[in-house]
């Protein structure tokens, strides 16, 4: 197990040098960067980025055609930066290449005195959101944007909160008021202005009819905006707005001990639970050099499958309701509710348990774990059945969403889907199979894959994925390893609690983790998983401290949120609920 | 007793009963203006739009699709009301009037007909049916 | 004197049951759903939640009489009362049993034509005088479809006239003393079923007021007891619709042993369940769909099976 991790690890880092090299015959000025998760990272300059990008893009066979990631860092009291390029601000570019199954990353360094970088929106549209996004938190000016709009801030906040000089606590700020003539300035500038988006109001033989759906709309999932341009039912165009339900998960990062932040990823997809925690702590194990037991991998993949099958349960219950059908919502929570109870039985915890822990899992299994686990899987085996009659073979719910929202691999691809809605195109990619981590190679599961890529597909990918994720947890409770459950590491965060009174040296480790929380060594570190909606991952930057330098959170969500004017324009208002319903999102998981 | 005379003493309780109907709704509706609460906060004379301030208003041109089936109803509305006429009279006008009725009812479907082929009864846009065309049914 | 007082009788008599069992259907409508989805429902007040009715009754006459600066005024108050008025004053032709009706009219059939299609003014009416973009996109659904449906509504009963040869209620339901009229008629029972849902709007044909498309449609802007008095119509319309299905097709009052009345509302009650079974199993269609749906097969079938009566009649 050991051995052909290393390999494999061997196997990754060989073939990033490839890219390297090939990168390097092009752009001989291109700095290189050794992190410590593997990830080929080089240093491009504000002038040749471009050309870099496009030529990984298009240049290079086969190329990186994702954008997956696109944010920045404050270096400006970072400590550790020896062999990098000075820099005040860097803007870092991840991109995925499915062929050769990596990511690259590529830095720019910019100074404080001239924050400007050319737009890449041409080359990928995805990256139209996240510059906007890089610009509110960073104050980075991206010149030639088509739209550049603040996206998560509101219009009327001053600073930029990733900055370090921006403070992280609301009792470093004056204290919150909200006065009338201040909401008056708050509620106007939410207005939707159609010039500003390039909007006409008057069509050739109609009125456009401008309509805000959301932020407090029974179908919209949470605090999610869509600004529409209607004639008649028909949508010409439509303006997602996002940002509603912001809570500064990253800056929270920057003040929470590595320990402590833990409860704040479960937050992210709230409906993830205990899967957000995983890409963290292993991207703090990497940095911390923590090789975790195979039982500790089982688990973690046991109960992480366990959360996608309640994700995907009230994605397709939603998805049911959406459309119209009440009922089918209602049995599933009858199960989601069965499958609480386990988790609670296990970790403790039903939606946010918070159980991963650097280097291991809170507790171990608890006794007769598995007693109530094979008894949901047989009840599982006999409802999804009818759950498949009731929704996916209903004959108005199939007029309602085949052919609706479609979009191709190519589009998808363009856009930064991952996960279902990648799948549903017909497109075989699951990170599980195509990188594995923690384990998941070990396990025998099939990649459901839809056809169409339309709203039906989505929902079928998913409704599948349930059947899988059952079967690979039937696999965790059949075999089931021995072993520890936390790793005997100095850095395992608590270390086991048993051991404290027997050895000083755990004292005092247990001492120091607890108070100050664990010192992580100086690094960078992603590692990116499939998630219950898509490819989430944690980009950690660490400068030695007991907390985290840069925290930065790639969710699928937002990336699949953006494409919605992609998938509306020229359906009609029925079909955005279709829509919205298919995608599986919810708005912590966009706005963090 | 006079053809009116007659008709009230019929039609009474007809009109009795209209009357409670509408004296009960008056009580529903004056009832909330005594007893309601009144209240009025900043945004209670807003018009609903999802928590936003709208632009525009909704008093604007209805697109023409919409008028096409105000059309089609008067057609077919109008229609329907000459077959009620015979429905209640077809033992008394026998097979002449059915035949009559045969006429007019296959001239409304073929109207019906010639309203389908011309695409006026497919209210799908344009991209609904390419992405419908487009993917594979299963 | 005394068929006055049982006229009075009568006409009082139907009002209450026809007011208080469609506040009833509230009740009945959120135990049966619950039953059917594995949860409660209303069951806190009183015995089985059953006084769940008068509470709700009781709030919505606390509730603010409100009417939005912006709306026009006259027209707002004025849509939920056609709403309300035009489906009680359809139930005035329902013959429930031998004796107890409000009226028994000559042209019964017609008036409760009459005024199912006034209802359509209800829900336009208060779309308009909203002035809200929801409730105008649900007004313009409501209209579309309510027009188009009542077409086939009335079509899909002139099999039933043709067959009795009148368009009296009581005459119709006398003569299925032989044979129920939904035997010969099955496909204009369906017809008038879906079209009758239709015209009540309900799931799966709620698109006017689609909760998760346009929030609540045309009653986005009403609250309190203008909101109760839509609510209240549509439960009445569901009402009069199981119970007009009751006396075209199903012969009425009519069956052995047990006395008419409890017959025609035994029957009522099982077609009023049946509709509240749809909304718990059907997704609804869309805006277009609905359209072709009633246009390219409602319609069409509805003319087929007036053509095949009339044969079958007068052979």
């Amino acid at each position: 197990m050991t051995a052909t991790t290393l390999a494999s690890s061997r196997g990754s880092s060989a073939r990033a040098a490839g890219v390297v090299a090939d990168l390097l015959k092009v752009f001989p000025d291109l700095q290189v960067q050794n992190t410590i998760d593997d990830m080929p990272t080089v240093w491009a300059t504000r002038e040749s980025v471009r050309q870099v990008l496009a030529c990984l893009k298009r240049g290079l066979s086969p190329g990186y055609s994702m954008l997956y990631d696109l944010t920045a860092i404050d270096e400006r009291v970072r400590a550790n930066r020896r062999g990098q390029p000075a820099s005040d601000f860097t803007v870092v570019y991840q991109l995925l290449s499915f062929e050769r199954n990596g990511f690259i990353r590529i830095k720019v360094p910019l100074r404080d005195n001239d924050l400007h970088i050319e737009t890449i929106s041409d080359i990928w549209p995805n990256a139209n959101w996240y510059e906007r996004e890089c610009r509110d938190m960073f104050g980075i000016c991206f010149d030639n944007h088509p739209t550049p709009y603040p996206l998560i801030m509101p219009a009327t906040w001053h600073g930029h909160p990733l900055r370090k000089e921006h403070p992280a606590r609301a009792t470093e700020m004056e204290p919150f008021s909200l006065p009338d003539e201040i909401q008056d300035q708050e509620q106007e500038a939410l207005r939707f202005d159609p010039a500003k988006w390039g909007m006409t109001r008057h069509g050739d033989s109609t009125d456009f009819m401008f309509l805000n759906l959301g932020p407090n709309h029974p179908s919209v999932h949470g605090v999610f905006r869509v600004a529409l341009q209607l004639d008649g039912e028909e949508i010409v165009d439509a303006v997602p707005d996002i940002g509603y339900h912001h809570r500064g998960a990253e800056k929270m990062g920057e003040r929470q001990a590595w320990h402590s932040y833990m409860p704040y990823t479960d937050r992210v997809d709230y409906l993830g639970g205990v899967m957000n925690n995983l890409p963290y702590v292993m991207a703090i194990e990497k940095m911390a050099g923590i090789e975790v037991s195979d039982r500790v991998k089982t688990i973690r993949v046991m109960l992480s499958e366990c959360f996608r099958i309640q994700s995907h349960f009230l994605f397709f219950g939603t998805f049911a309701q959406d459309v119209g059908q009440m009922s089918p919502i209602f049995y599933i929570f009858t199960d989601r509710e069965m499958m609480f109870n386990i988790i609670e039985t296990i970790t403790g915890g039903r939606m946010h348990p918070s159980w991963f822990r650097i280097g291991g899992v809170a507790q171990d299994l608890p006794r007769g774990w598995d007693i109530k686990l094979r008894e949901f899987i047989k009840r599982m085996r006999k409802n999804m059945p009818h759950y498949r009659s009731m929704v996916l073979n209903n004959r108005i719910l199939k007029q309602r969403t085949v052919g609706v929202g479609v979009y191709d691999t190519a589009t998808a691809i363009e856009w930064g889907v991952t996960g279902g809605g990648l799948r549903a195109t017909g497109f075989n990619w699951d990170m599980r199979k195509q990188i594995p981590y923690s384990g998941y190679q070990n396990f025998d599961f099939d990649i459901p894959l839809g056809i169409n890529g339309d709203a039906y597909d989505r929902a079928l990918v998913r409704f599948e994925e349930i059947i899988q994720s059952l079967r690979i947890i039937e696999q965790c409770l059949d075999h089931m390893p021995e072993g520890p459950y936390k790793a005997d590491h100095p850095l395992t965060t608590p270390p086991p609690k048993e051991r404290t009174m027997r050895d000083i040296e755990t004292l005092i480790h247990h001492f120091v983790h607890e108070s100050w929380g664990p010192a992580i060594p100086a690094g960078e570190a992603c590692t990116p998983i499939e998630a219950t909606k898509g490819l989430n991952s944690y980009y950690l930057v660490s400068d030695g401290n007991t907390t985290s330098y840069r925290t930065r959170i790639r969710t699928p969500s937002f990336a699949h949120l953006q494409m919605i004017p992609e998938m509306c324009r020229g359906m009609m208002v029925a079909d955005v609920i279709a829509i919205i319903a298919s995608i599986d999102f919810v708005m912590a998981d966009v706005d963090r | 007793m006079s053809y009116g005379a007659s008709l009230i003493t019929h039609l009474w309780p007809l009109v009795l009963f209209l009357v409670l109907v509408i004296g009960l709704i008056s009580l529903m509706l004056a009832g909330p203006y005594f007893l309601g609460s009144r209240r009025n906060a900043r945004a209670t004379g807003e018009p609903y739009e999802c928590g936003i301030v709208p632009v525009g208003s909704a008093q604007y041109h209805v697109p023409i699709p919409f008028y096409l089936f105000a059309i089609f109803f008067v057609i077919f509305d109008l229609e329907a009301v000459f077959l009620f006429a015979w429905a209640v009279a077809v033992r008394e006008t026998g097979w002449a009037g059915f035949i009559e009725a045969l006429v007019f009812i296959v001239i409304l479907l073929v109207a019906l007909l010639y309203l389908w082929r011309l695409g006026a009864l497919d209210w799908r846009t344009f991209r609904q049916k390419r992405d419908r065309a487009s993917v594979l049914l299963r | 004197m005394s068929s006055i007082t049982a006229n009075i009788l009568n006409v009082v008599g139907i009002l209450v049951f026809v007011v208080a069992s469609a506040a009833m259907l509230t009740w009945v409508e959120r135990r049966m759903l619950g039953i059917w989805q594995e949860r409660y429902g209303p069951n806190r007040v009183g015995p089985f939640g059953i006084l769940q009715v008068a509470a709700d009754m009781i709030k919505l006459l606390m509730k603010e009489d409100w009417v939005p600066p912006f709306a026009d005024r006259f027209v707002f108050v004025v849509a939920p009362t056609i709403a309300m008025f035009v489906v009680v004053a359809a139930y005035a032709v329902i013959p429930m049993a031998p004796g107890i009706g409000v009226i028994d009219l000559n042209i019964g059939l017609l008036f409760f034509l009459a005024m199912t299609s006034l209802s359509a003014y209800s829900v336009m009416f208060g779309a308009y005088a909203s002035d809200n973009k929801y409730a105008l996109l649900g007004g313009l659904r409501a209209a579309a479809q309510m027009l188009s449906y009542e077409v086939f509504l009335g079509l899909s009963l002139m099999g039933v006239v043709m067959l009795a040869g009148t368009f009296n209620l009581r005459e119709i339901v006398l003569a299925q003393q032989e044979q129920w009229f939904v035997i010969p008629q099955f496909l204009a029972m369906l017809l008038f079923f879906i079209a009758g849902i239709a015209e009540s709007h309900r799931t799966p044909f709620d698109l006017p007021e689609a909760e998760h498309e346009l929030t609540a449609g045309f009653h986005t802007e009403y609250s309190g007891m203008k909101f109760g008095m839509f609510f209240i119509g549509e439960y009445v319309s569901v009402l009069l619709t199981a119970s007009m299905m009751v006396v075209l097709f199903f012969g009425g009052w009519l069956g052995p042993v047990l006395p008419p009345l409890v017959w025609f509302l035994l029957k009522t009650s099982i077609l009023v369940l049946l509709m509240i079974l749809i909304r718990g199993a059907l997704p609804r269609p869309r805006y277009d769909q609905l359209m072709a749906f009633g246009w390219k097969v409602m319609l069409p079938l509805a003319m087929i099976n007036l053509v095949v009566t009339g044969v079958l009649v007068l052979v």
